[in-house]
């Protein structure tokens, strides 16, 4: 061994030397050919100016001061950049461009809701009193542009100043004309550029709250009453299918009097268990007043317009949006405008109206919080806490819900809003019963607005919620580790008192903020920004594994590192100190920062000598200071109910509130009545509302994947329009663990359908008959018992689509990527190269092409390269339903930073990477993935090309690693790690993270949904793009990856063909595709994204325009591996292949050359088992004879 | 005792002599019936879980079955081309035996050393001790702790050192490199291996009549090596045989360790046993019948080991 270790030592050091001389005559040498054309379509990555821009605007606090001292014009009036209502629009404002002269008005009286296209006109002077419909992307010919407005307006000297920024707008639900997506569950997103550019880094991307509703509500029908008194009355009630909130209200409309009785449903299945309600959006107009949305700044967002013309634009990110009006409000006269800055709590009291009230007592009125009426996010959903006995309601045994919180509502902006009507006008106390538990030590935040009242009025005109006071905008909730209840109050106010009328309606919306803590989150977070950069900057000194003695000088070299470390801690300790002060009681989530000071003390104090040897503490130390942010701004808080208490009630009714916590005997009781039922809970039934009859058609559905997602199909199944309902057959789903697929056929006890099989399974499942093929003919060797209909095969293939009647109809040759008999020549197109290189092309030629094919009339579904996966010998075994594959993330400041461009090509990617590695920076791609696609770029394929005379089933009858193209893209594989030094093992997340690995190649869903929940202090820094070209012979550059695939398939042993065939088309088609997709972001959070395999599906998704423009940029550079019988083997010995390369040196041709003997002897024999023709070594004229 | 049955019962009509050996054991059975009832269940099931699997998978192993479709007979096919046509399962024999020849007798040594020196503390400290050693090998998956130690990124604990020290430049791939693998797998594996074998020694330890080593003292032992020898290890020979049992099962069947931290299959077949082997085609290739031949071969020789050990401690202290 030691021996061995020394060897090793040597050669290292020598081939290190060489490597050296190497890696700077290769970066000189892709100096001199970078020049290469950009061929690339559709290109998504940010230019060096647009990045450089992005990253260097300047923060609210710099924009403020810089226009400290400007001057203020005397006369300051509200400024209408965009107005319909009031037809005095400034000036040549009042037409928005787009560049294409695609305006889109839409008349406000017209119900919004519908897809009647005919309300919207494109011309202005068509109708008086329209609004601005702003598109989430504009489809113009075959280029696909972000939505956008601009508008001029002029500012005088006299009205120059300080202004808030106001529009009015509404959340259309409606598929956009001009582009391929509608709306989806996110909120909407636009740009802000005031004169061409962001004013300041808080506005760069403006989001417009939507509203959403449960679909449990259902309003009464009003009958006439005797009655002549407004009342309303709310009680909660326990049945047999569900819980039931019911509210009777006596009310007047006109001058006659009605009462109704409105009901709210939370359903439940047969064992008690609540299931969750359906967040509806709702459209409403509303008013946008900008303020920061990540909650640090208080109060609203101060523009400064000076004298002169100004232009405005919006430019869409996310979703439709439909504008009324745009103004500037000056900030000095807002008040008259009762939203921007808020009475004093004292000041309320005193109005004249609140000061005359009269008291009031008798009964509270007790509001459930898992019944809200509007909220903000289709993900604030109610949930179960059975912790305490004291929850209502709650049932041993069962999960009902009873609070609100549970999930989601803790981000910054999320909020829930409940109705209420007091019986008698006065002052009103509200008290909550809540627990927060979340962040140990320290408060949380919530805002209360109120919108309503006639005498006193809550709010904006439009119904859009304000601040009573300015206390209310951070009401705290300590920290405890039990339920409390308690008034709404402050430090000074035991409980504040809010006027109330009686028979009005009012509006009470609690909204997730940081309230004081933001100042503090701020300013960790700042320092953890300056830690970061202090890092890279160390790095880059030092190398990743710094020599603990040396003292690298740092005082000398780079001082201000040492002066940021001393600072970073003097402020975190500040904070602590502070925040130790606030809360009385420094919890476990404070002392993480302790540690973190202390570490930053010692590294900054003796000139930075101690700086290398606690390097890697550092790091770790920054992700913990990032995690710590993330926490905090994550205000958990758990309501159960709220409650309007008379300020005056009697001792009796104060009795009656909810109580913090249940007394012994409750808690004891119902404690081991839970115990006792967990015994007999039937979790099968999860989710089933009744239980199917006997003799009607089930098809059995299996998934291996988690209980939400499990949930979110049963729901969808059993929706008024999900399958059920549709095709009338019962649906039995069943959560199963992954690999009982197997052992279930072989017992002859499985499913119907499967639901995400991968394809390498669906494939070796094929071999052996296990699944049925869905393609029109029979199963392999003609055993499976169904055909399925020519009408169901066309449904899937590319050559087909429904029209609006449902017919199915053949697309010409020229609409299809690939050719017009793509899918007859299957068996062959996985293994011509002049078949693939005609894809290629045409794929190049028709990126746009496939938005084309996209457009909702056509059915195309699926990608070539997904179905592909599934294709054995002609017949296909399954429905694609995730499809997955490389993409290439780059850290938008870093590359700004050292000046570089996003690179499109593997020269260009060559060509920046010395100077990355001259900063201790470097590149991430595992070897696994690069060694498929590089070959695939190149235009290569993983099995030989046998020519098309011979059968189809000659298909993968032999590898293809030994071509000149293979071993080039082999080759060219290891010299990234061997030549270039790129690690062959990193954790991807956290060096992307801390900025060491600027640009990171792998699956994008993963990354994606790691980087939103794991490194939210980079949001915004970071994008993503396709996967750099490879050049070709002909000049053009190919920029395939490779797709993955996971596939609905239906087991031998279906006992009902038909009906499992409908599932898998009402399943993989595109409306439950999207459906599932949106609904598994909202109800498990950002981190949920969904990989849809279906291509219209992908549009209604909630990805940002320009992310959605990168995956289908990706998407139409597409291509797959083919499973045949054997290709287990390939993946296993290309690794070793390479390993030999990386650890012993070999020479890679040669390391590749020798295993292809051996993965050539497995597919033979492999073939042989099932009873393929093989070819023999150097066979193929005796092939051709024997085909004859 | 069939001795003593024919000289009592002499007056029987049917003799031991004048049964054959068949109608003789049902004679027993039934007079033992009791005994067969209380053991029934235990049979029962063992017979069901244990004998029945393994006769099948003798069946199997003669067949293609191939985990989806009705096998075929293929007689000693499957044999034949394990031994004279597959390669990878020569290198896995070789691997499985340098893998059962060091960590399996170098853990039972181990094990009993450790378990003798254990034996001596005062109770207390060998209760906290006891569980020291046991820790690893109850705690699931802390193996995995090497996985971190020799990670193979350039900030892993091993390659860190290594490249602080200037030993090395480039990160080395500890659990991918051929040349790293076996003995680093074998390290881990000595590491788990003081587990249950380990328990059982100080159990028998424990069992030891104290009064034996007075007599011994008295009849002239020398010094604390002749009492291990002539009294302690002869006085707790089933604890060794359950020890031995389970060293040889363990180190044959060492696979769970190599796949979580190698990877399946390892780099170049480095680390490939034939749990692997098996694995591979019964697994991933979905050829039971071969894999069943496999299961056959590896029972055949756990079975002749354990046959090999049972022999040497029967050597014990003589």
């Amino acid at each position: 061994m030691k021996k061995n270790v020394f060897q090793r030592v040597v050669c290292m050091l020598l081939s290190v030397t060489l490597l050296l001389g190497a890696v700077s005559v290769t970066s000189f040498a892709a100096a001199g050919s970078a020049s290469g054309e950009k061929l690339k379509v559709n290109g998504t990555a940010a230019t060096l100016e647009e990045m450089q821009a992005l990253v260097g605007t300047v923060s609210y606090k710099e924009y403020i001061e810089s226009y400290a001292n400007s001057t203020v014009g005397s006369a300051p009036e509200v400024i209408y950049v965009f107005d319909v209502d009031n037809n005095n629009r400034v000036e040549g404002s009042s037409m928005p461009s787009n560049g294409s002269g695609n305006q889109l008005y839409v008349s406000e009286s017209a119900d919004c809701k519908t897809e009647d296209w005919e309300n919207f006109y494109t011309d202005a002077s068509k109708s008086e009193d329209n609004a601005l419909f702003l598109p989430t992307t504009v489809k113009d010919g075959n280029n696909v542009t972000p939505g956008s407005a601009t508008w001029t307006f002029n500012v005088t000297k006299e009205q120059q100043g300080f202004y808030y920024l106001y529009i009015e707008y509404y959340n259309p639900q409606i598929t956009d004309p001009n582009s391929t997506s509608k709306s989806s569950v996110s909120s909407i997103q636009k740009k802000l550029y005031i004169d061409g550019k962001v004013p300041f880094d808080e506005v760069g991307t403006l989001i417009f709250d939507k509203h959403w509703s449960y679909n449990n509500y259902k309003e009464g029908t009003p009958e006439p009453t005797t009655a002549t008194e407004a009342s309303s009355k709310i009680r909660y009630e326990e049945r047999d299918d569900g819980y039931y909130k019911i509210v009777d209200l006596v009310y007047k409309e006109g001058n006659n009097w009605f009462k109704r009785t409105d009901t709210y449903k939370m359903t439940q299945d047969i064992n008690g268990n609540s299931m969750s309600p359906l967040a509806e959006e709702s459209s409403e107009w509303s008013t946008f007043i900008s303020r920061d949305a990540s909650g640090f700044e208080e109060g609203y967002f101060k523009f400064y317009l000076p004298y002169g013309t100004r232009t405005f634009t919006l430019e869409s990110e996310r979703e439709p949006m439909i504008i009324k009006s745009i103004r500037f409000v000056p900030a000095a006269a807002a008040n008259a405008e009762n939203a921007t800055e808020s009475l004093d709590y004292e000041d309320y009291l005193k109005n004249s109206i609140i000061a005359a009230a009269p008291s009031v007592s008798g009964d509270f009125i007790r509001l459930e919080a898992e019944f809200p009426d509007f909220v903000s996010d289709s993900s604030v959903l109610p949930g179960n806490s059975n912790d305490n006995a004291a929850n209502y309601p709650i049932k041993a045994g069962a999960q009902m819900f009873n609070v609100i919180g549970k999930t989601s509502y803790d981000a910054v902006g999320q909020w829930a809003a409940y109705k209420f009507t007091v019986n008698k006008t006065g002052l009103y106390k509200i008290n909550m019963r809540y627990k927060q538990s979340a962040l140990e030590g320290m408060f949380i935040c919530r805002t209360l607005k109120l919108v309503g009242g006639n005498q006193y009025k809550y709010g904006l005109e439009d119904g859009t919620p304000t601040v009573p006071f300015a206390q209310a905008d951070q009401i705290r909730f300590d920290y405890n580790k039990d339920w409390q209840s308690d008034y709404l109050g402050d430090g000074t106010h035991d409980y504040f008192e809010f006027y109330f009328e009686a028979g009005e309606e009012y509006t009470m919306y609690l909204e997730c903020s940081l309230g004081d803590l933001s100042n503090y989150i701020k300013k960790v977070e700042d320092a953890l920004n300056e830690l970061n950069e202090a890092y890279l900057k160390i790095l880059q000194r030092t190398g990743a594994s710094p020599d603990a003695n040396t003292s690298y000088d740092f005082h000398k070299a780079m001082p201000e590192v040492l002066n940021t470390l001393i600072d970073s801690a003097t402020t975190i300790e500040q904070v602590i100190k502070d925040l130790e002060a606030i809360c009385g009681t420094k919890g476990s989530h404070l002392a993480t920062l302790e540690t973190i000071v202390r570490l930053l003390q010692e590294m900054g104090a003796n000139y930075g000598v101690d700086i290398a040897a606690n390097l890697t503490t550092f790091k770790s130390h920054l992700g913990t200071l990032g995690s710590w942010v993330n926490d905090s701004k994550k205000g958990t808080l758990i309501v159960d109910s709220i409650n309007i208490v008379p300020t005056d009630a009697s001792e009796d009714t104060l009795k009656k509130l909810p109580k913090a916590k249940a007394g012994f005997f409750k808690s004891f009781g119902f404690e081991i009545s839970s115990f006792i039922h967990s015994f007999f809970t039937d979790y099968d039934q999860m989710g089933l509302t009744e239980i199917p009859e006997e003799g009607s058609t089930t098809v059995d559905v299996w998934l291996a994947t988690g209980r939400d997602q499990s949930q979110i199909w049963r729901t969808m199944i059993d929706a008024d329009d999900g399958f059920t309902d549709t095709y009338g057959h019962a649906v039995a789903l069943k959560l199963v663990t992954a690999g009982t697929l197997l052992p279930s056929i072989l017992a002859g006890k499985g499913p119907d359908v499967y639901l995400g099989l991968g394809s390498s399974d669906v494939i070796n499942y094929a071999i052996r008959d296990a699944v049925l093929a869905v393609d029109g003919t029979a199963g392999q060797n003609g055993t499976a018992e169904y055909e399925f209909g020519a009408e169901d095969a066309k449904y899937f293939t590319t050559n087909y689509y429904k029209d609006a009647s449902g017919n199915v109809v053949a697309l010409a040759d020229k609409d299809v990527l690939g050719k017009g008999d793509y899918f007859d020549s299957l068996g062959y197109t996985s293994i011509s190269k002049s078949y693939m290189n005609t894809v290629c092309d045409l794929e190049h030629s028709t990126a746009s092409d496939l938005a084309s094919v996209n457009d909702k009339n056509t059915s195309y579904n699926f990608a070539p390269a997904a179905m592909n996966t599934l294709t054995l010998l002609d017949q296909t075994f399954g429905v694609p339903q995730t499809m997955s594959f490389a993409m290439m993330f780059y850290r938008m400041d870093v590359l700004a930073e050292i000046g570089k461009e996003v690179p499109e090509t593997w020269d260009q990617l060559l060509d920046i990477l010395p100077d990355l590695q001259m900063s201790n920076m470097t590149i991430g791609v595992t070897y696994v993935n690069a060694l498929d696609f590089m070959m695939y770029q190149r235009g290569g394929n993983m099995w030989k090309f046998v020519s098309e005379e011979y059968d189809s089933k000659y298909a993968g009858a032999k590898i293809d690693l030994d071509s000149r193209i293979a071993l080039d893209a082999f080759e060219f594989v290891c010299n990234l790690y061997t030549m270039h030094s790129l690690p062959v093992t990193f954790d991807s997340s956290n060096r992307f993270r801390t900025g060491e690995m600027p640009i990171v190649i792998g699956d994008y869903i993963s990354i994606y949904n790691t980087l939103a929940v794991f490194a939210t202090e980079i949001g915004g820094l970071w994008e993503f793009s396709s996967l750099p070209g490879s050049e070709n012979d002909d000049g053009s550059y190919n920029y395939d990856s490779l797709a993955s695939v996971t596939a609905t398939v239906i087991p031998a042993g279906c006992d009902n063909i038909d009906a499992a065939w409908s599932f898998i088309q009402w399943q993989t088609g595109s409306f439950a595709q999207s459906t599932y997709g949106n609904r598994i972001v909202a109800v498990v959070g950002p981190a949920a994204k969904y990989e849809t395999a279906n291509l219209n599906a992908i549009e209604d998704l909630s990805w940002t325009a320009s992310e959605k423009a990168a995956i289908r940029d990706q998407m139409a550079n597409l291509n797959a591996i083919v499973n045949y019988p054997g290709s287990y083997i390939i993946a296993r010995y290309m690794k070793f292949a390479f390993l030999d390369a990386y650890n012993n040196g070999a020479n890679p041709t040669e390391a590749m050359m020798s295993y292809i003997e051996a993965i050539n002897g497995e597919i033979v024999r492999k073939r042989q088992e099932f009873e393929l023709p093989v070819i023999e070594e150097n066979d193929d004229e005796a092939l051709k004879e024997n085909n004859q | 005792m069939s001795e003593e049955t024919k000289t009592v019962d002499t007056a029987r009509p049917v003799a031991r002599d004048e049964m054959s050996k068949w109608q003789w054991t049902w004679k027993e059975m039934k007079k033992n019936k009791t005994a067969y009832f209380m053991l029934a269940p235990f049979l029962l099931l063992f017979i069901i879980f244990t004998v029945l699997p393994v006769l099948l998978s003798i069946i199997l192993s003669l067949t293609d079955f191939n985990m989806l479709e009705f096998p075929n007979w293929k007689g000693i096919d499957n044999y034949i081309d394990l031994f004279l046509n597959d390669d990878i399962f020569m290198l896995a024999v070789q691997n499985t035996l340098i893998f059962a020849c060091i960590t399996g007798p170098v853990s039972y040594i181990l094990s009993l050393l450790v378990a003798w020196f254990v034996n001596e503390l005062p109770p207390k400290i060998r209760a906290v001790v006891t569980l020291i050693f046991y820790a690893p090998s109850i705690s699931g998956q802390v193996y995995l702790i090497w996985k971190t130690l020799f990670s193979s990124d350039a900030y892993g604990w091993a390659n860190a050192t290594l490249m602080d020290l200037g030993l090395i430049n480039a990160p080395i791939l500890w659990f991918e490199d051929a040349a790293y693998v076996m003995p680093l797998c074998i390290v881990v594996a000595l590491w788990t291996s003081l587990g249950t074998a380990f328990l059982s020694f100080i159990a028998g330890f424990q069992t030891v009549d104290r009064s034996m080593y007075e007599a011994a003292a008295v009849d002239g032992i020398k010094n604390r090596w002749q009492e291990l020898w002539f009294i302690t290890l002869p006085t707790m020979r089933p604890q060794m045989m359950f020890g031995a049992v389970l060293a040889i099962t363990n180190s044959f069947g060492f696979g769970a360790v190599v796949d979580a931290l190698c990877g399946f299959p390892s780099v170049d077949y480095a680390a490939h046993t034939i749990m692997h082997h098996l694995n591979d085609y019964g697994g991933q290739r979905f050829e039971v019948g071969y894999a069943s031949a496999i299961a056959v071969v590896l029972f055949i020789v756990m079975f002749a080991s354990n046959i090999l050990v049972k022999k040497a401690l029967a050597k014990v202290g003589e």
